[in-house]
């Protein structure tokens, strides 16, 4: 039995390995994007997610031009006024409509103030410029990196694949948070060596997913059939293996991205991200954490933040999964 | 002529899917009667599994029992009634829930599932879940369940049976998990066993053994079968009476030699047709046209009328009911208007139209057209 | 086969990922720069001082030398020695500091699993029903929220506005009464001890919980529609029962699968947890030990997580082996 599904000699046939008779078709293994798409046109939470990013990710885009096209204009104009007259600064003031023992807050700076008086919205809202930056591009570094690893281990197989995985499970074994600070305090303390450091350590999880799907696929007729036809192997994983496995990597990048900004949040709160004076939500919350008592507001914005970001991504990619699933859709 | 153990009566089981209402199964009516094996045939998606799940009541959303009436040993199983305000509702007297559970599913009904794969939790041993359903089902403790149950993994013809009876599913093949299966139901010593397309899934040497294994056990035990199945030669060699499905419909029901030697519906004869005989050397077989249209909107009329190379015009606008067609002693009966002297809708008259390929062409409105009916 | 069997070879397999970890540790804290020979000695150190320090913590020798060194250390049970705690054996140092964060994994996992199991049941069991929608919105927000955030959140609440709870620190139960003011009994060091840890295991645990309440859910969602379920519905077996026994162990499957990859999210978690509440635990150790370029530390703290981590994993392993005969049964045809 050369068949593609798994041979097994166990007096079964492969067309009879399905799902249960009465009114359920067949189930399909792949299912295409813009099927995809329409399902998850009528999710409400999973467009709920896709607005949330969108809108996220605008705010981060009009922040860059802002910084550093327009020289902080939105910041001054728009957002909020910020404080610049040393004598007039405002430190730690409460939000608009409470009262604290430094003052009473107001609508200039209606989430309130830090410790050294700017302004909490502007500097959220510049916030969301890194940790967009960051979810974006270290999840690309993962994926990337995990899917050379795993397409290439799951497709020659062999030895190839059993050095590849132990390399990538070593990898895995050391704690993520452990091993990223580790990465930063031997090569450097900054966004760019956070990102790549969690870059890196998300590899594992990607090559894994990769690497499985790759060996389910590569056992599909019409691998052999480009195999037999002379296609080189190279162009047989970027043209036929690659695109067939992406479904559910695709979900995993989704919510990998959640996952990357809450690392990195943690990272810039032990100190080991961004660098202030540049705000970020990780390094407001770590200042903040020496106010609770005056100002226990000032903690609270940036982890909601936080917060509403990675619930967005989450509820896309819950959304995408449900989408991808054929069985769901029935 | 004793009651028959199992009655059904215009059963129907529709489907309520965000695409629409799925009439799966819309009115079918038979008996099965004590020491008999009827077959119940038809293509994938006619609605034989839903049919004998609906009699044991394990028809899950969006599934639902629409209308008519099964009864068992006189028992009513499943019936409406109109209540006070005119709408349709369950009949007082109607098992439970908890009544169908305790009396019916197993103990008086057992069925086979078709997947012997899937069929078995894989982190239980073999032999605990065959004896979990003797103590549920035949009122035993744990000791004497056991040894019944290594008992009836012998008699269904696996070796070792009491080493066995300490193994996990995964270390047997799929002949032997299907005959643990077939072991699970005998065991429970039901009146009547349901096995729904129990050898779909096995090699055609397998199958054989095990239907040659069925026919000896129902002459030991006598007990009922219901036999799902697509395949006609399975029908040939085991069943006593026949019913066909199309579509949620039976379109032909009849004893077993009747069927095959005096065929009374255009399907059963395409069915008969398309599958290869030894005794015959053909050019090319003769597949049915075209596939089986979804059950959601089903063809008017016949709904065999797009496929059938008989079909007539008016068998686009009437909806042939099964009626007797044959003064055979057992009742012969075919939903076919081919049969003009029992059904008078005219079919003689009325012009041949040309079955196409293309499912749903010529259903137009999922109503039905008027029967033909006083 | 059999458990015992399969266990042995899961510790062989974690052999020579310690070595990995080990070897990944030590080229990676090498890499460190900064010189934290100059930091022990202070400005204009002279250098027959910087030579003698050097000889003595073995930095005079080149890195491959300095590996295998270390390696051999290791296996003999020595890590080196502290710079910063200057003096102190890493070892003793991590061993000091270990139980604390014990403690709070197994108290956080242990709140994560006795919440999230019955919440992803009950979820699955009435899916779409109010408790489900309840129930999935708390996990999505558990998975979502930085557990620091969670931390400081707890802190600023009841730790200060109601103080109800202790808002920094540990206290182990085996701590002598006589080191804490206001206890005099073994049981008031347990309870101040509870009393402790009820914040830190929240912020640790929330996002297990989370997760595992999803995986549950979905788990359990997708074994009830398996058809052996059914078929157990079909012979009569009472659907409480197919909950409890047929359903669920099968369930736990994936379950246990998303335990052990929480587990590396978990001591990264640890880490941020210890430094919320001022908890002298591993995860502080090994912070202070990067900011102070304490070499042998780090190495002895990262490699000490690994362990920890490999240990989770195995005990995961060992979990799904136990349930699912397949693992450690193999494949046998007759």
């Amino acid at each position: 039995m050369a068949h593609s599904d798994a041979s097994v000699d166990d007096g079964t046939t492969p067309e009879s390995r399905s799902t249960t008779g009465g009114v359920n078709e067949r189930v399909e293994a792949r299912v295409g994007l813009s099927y995809t798409l329409s399902q998850l046109r009528r999710d409400p939470t999973a467009m709920a997610g896709l607005v949330v990013i969108v809108v996220m990710t605008v705010v981060a885009i009009l922040t860059f031009v802002d910084a550093k096209l327009l020289h902080y204009y939105f910041a001054t104009h728009y957002w909020v006024n910020p404080e610049n007259d040393p004598s007039t600064v405002k430190t730690l003031m409460p939000p608009v409509g409470l009262t604290n023992i430094f003052g009473e807050g107001s609508w200039a700076h209606p989430l309130g103030t830090d410790y050294r008086g700017r302004d909490i919205l502007v500097r959220l809202v510049y916030g969301t410029r890194i940790a967009i930056q960051v979810g974006f591009i270290s999840t690309a570094i993962g994926l990337v990196g995990g899917t050379t690893v795993g397409s290439v281990a799951g497709y020659y197989g062999g030895w190839v694949d059993d050095a590849l995985m132990r390399a990538v499970e070593t990898l895995y074994a050391i704690p993520f948070l452990v091993l990223v600070i580790a990465f930063m305090a031997a090569f450097g303390r900054d966004l760019t060596y956070a990102m790549v450091g969690v870059g890196i350590t998300t590899i594992p999880s990607f090559a894994r997913l990769i690497r499985s799907r790759v060996v389910s696929v590569r056992e599909e007729d019409y691998i052999e059939a480009a195999r037999a036809a002379g296609v080189r192997d190279r162009n047989i994983i970027l043209r036929h293996v690659i695109p067939n496995s992406f479904a559910p990597v695709l979900v995993q990048a989704t919510l990998q991205i959640g996952v990357a900004i809450l690392v990195v949040a943690g990272l810039s709160f032990l100190g080991f991200g961004v660098q202030p004076p540049t705000p970020s939500w990780g390094q407001m919350l770590a200042s903040a954490r020496g106010y609770l008592l005056p100002d226990a507001w000032y903690s609270v914005w940036p982890g909601l933040a936080i917060l509403l970001t990675v619930v967005g991504f989450n509820l896309l990619g819950d959304g995408l999964r449900d989408a991808l699933d054929p069985r769901i859709n029935n | 002529m004793s009651e028959p153990l199992l009655t059904v009566r215009d059963l129907q089981t529709h489907f309520f899917t965000e695409e629409g209402v799925v009439r799966a199964v819309d009115g079918i009516s038979f008996d099965v009667r004590e020491g008999e094996i009827v077959g119940l045939v038809g293509e994938s998606g006619a609605g034989k599994s839903v049919a004998v799940q609906s009699i044991m009541r394990l028809v899950e959303e969006p599934g639902e029992i629409v209308g008519g009436e099964v009864t068992f040993r006189g028992e009513t199983i499943f019936g409406v009634e109109e209540g006070p305000d005119g709408e349709l509702r369950e009949q007082e007297s109607m098992l439970s829930n908890a009544e169908m559970r305790e009396h019916i599913r197993g103990r008086e009904i057992a069925i086979i599932f078709q997947d012997p794969m899937e069929s078995l939790n894989p982190v239980f041993t073999v032999g605990g879940q065959l004896r979990e359903f003797i103590e549920i089902n035949r009122d035993m403790d744990a000791e004497s369940a056991k040894a019944e149950a290594i008992q009836m993994l012998r008699e269904v013809g696996i070796p070792e049976a009491e080493k066995r009876y300490d193994d996990y599913p995964h270390q047997f093949s799929g002949g032997m998990r299907q005959r643990v299966l077939i072991a699970m139901a005998l065991a429970c010593e039901p009146s009547l066993i349901i096995a729904d397309e129990p050898t779909t899934a096995l090699d055609v040497t397998v199958e054989g053994q095990i239907l040659e294994m069925v026919a000896d056990l129902q002459e030991k035990y006598g007990t009922s079968f219901i036999w799902v199945t697509h395949d006609m030669g399975v029908v040939a060699e085991i069943c006593d009476r026949v019913n066909v499905m199309y579509l949620g419909e039976i379109i032909e029901q009849a004893e077993i030699d009747d069927l095959f030697y005096d065929t009374q519906h255009p399907y059963t004869e395409a069915l008969l047709d398309s599958i290869p005989r030894p005794d015959q050397t053909v050019e090319e077989l003769d597949p049915i046209k075209g596939v089986m249209p979804e059950a959601i909107n089903p063809p008017s009329g016949c709904r065999f009328h797009p496929r059938c190379p008989d079909a007539r015009e008016v068998c686009t606008r009437v909806h042939p009911g099964a009626r007797e067609v044959t003064d055979a002693a057992e009742p012969h009966t075919a939903a076919c208007l081919k049969h003009e002297s029992v059904f008078g809708a005219g079919y003689t008259e009325s012009q041949p139209i040309e079955s196409h390929a293309g499912a749903n062409f010529g259903s137009g409105l999922a109503a039905r057209g008027g029967e033909v009916d006083e | 086969m059999g458990l015992a069997r399969y266990t042995l070879r899961r510790i062989l397999q974690a052999i020579p990922v310690l070595l990995g970890i080990a070897t990944i540790t030590f080229f990676l804290t090498n890499a460190i720069p900064g010189d934290p020979i100059k930091i022990m000695l202070g400005p204009s150190p002279s250098a027959q001082q910087i030579a003698t320090i050097r000889a003595q913590y073995g930095l005079d020798q080149p890195v491959y030398i300095r590996y295998l060194k270390y390696l051999w250390a290791v296996v003999h049970g020595d890590l080196g020695t502290s710079i910063h705690f200057t003096g102190t054996p890493v070892l003793t140092k991590i061993l000091q500091r270990l139980p604390v964060t014990l403690l709070l994994l197994v108290s956080s996992f242990t709140f994560a699993l006795v919440t999230a199991i019955p919440m992803g049941v009950v979820s699955a069991k009435r899916r779409n029903k109010p408790v489900d929608h309840v129930s999935r919105l708390v996990a999505l927000i558990g998975v979502s929220t930085p557990d620091f955030w969670i931390g400081l959140m707890l802190i600023i609440l009841f730790g200060y506005y109601l103080g109800w709870l202790p808002p920094t620190d540990l206290v182990m139960p085996w701590a002598d009464p006589a080191t804490l003011e206001h206890a005099t009994t073994r049981l008031d060091v347990i309870v101040t001890s509870i009393q402790h840890l009820i914040l830190p295991t929240i912020t640790l645990g929330t996002l297990q919980m989370a997760a595992v309440t999803r995986i549950e859910r979905s788990s359990m969602l997708e074994v009830l529609s398996e058809e052996y379920v059914k078929l157990a519905r079909a012979y009569g077996v009472k659907e409480t029962t197919i909950l409890r026994k047929h359903a669920f162990r099968n369930a736990q499957l994936p379950v246990i699968t998303i335990v052990g990859l929480q587990l590396t999210a978990a001591l990264g978690g640890a880490v941020l947890t210890e430094t919320v509440f001022s908890i002298s635990g591993m995860g502080r150790l090994i912070i202070t030990a990067i900011n102070s370029q304490d070499y042998p530390l780090v190495m002895g703290t990262t490699l000490f997580f690994g362990l920890t981590f490999v240990v989770g994993v195995i005990l995961t392993d060992l979990s799904y082996a136990y349930i699912d005969p397949r693992v450690s049964y193999g494949e046998e045809e007759p």
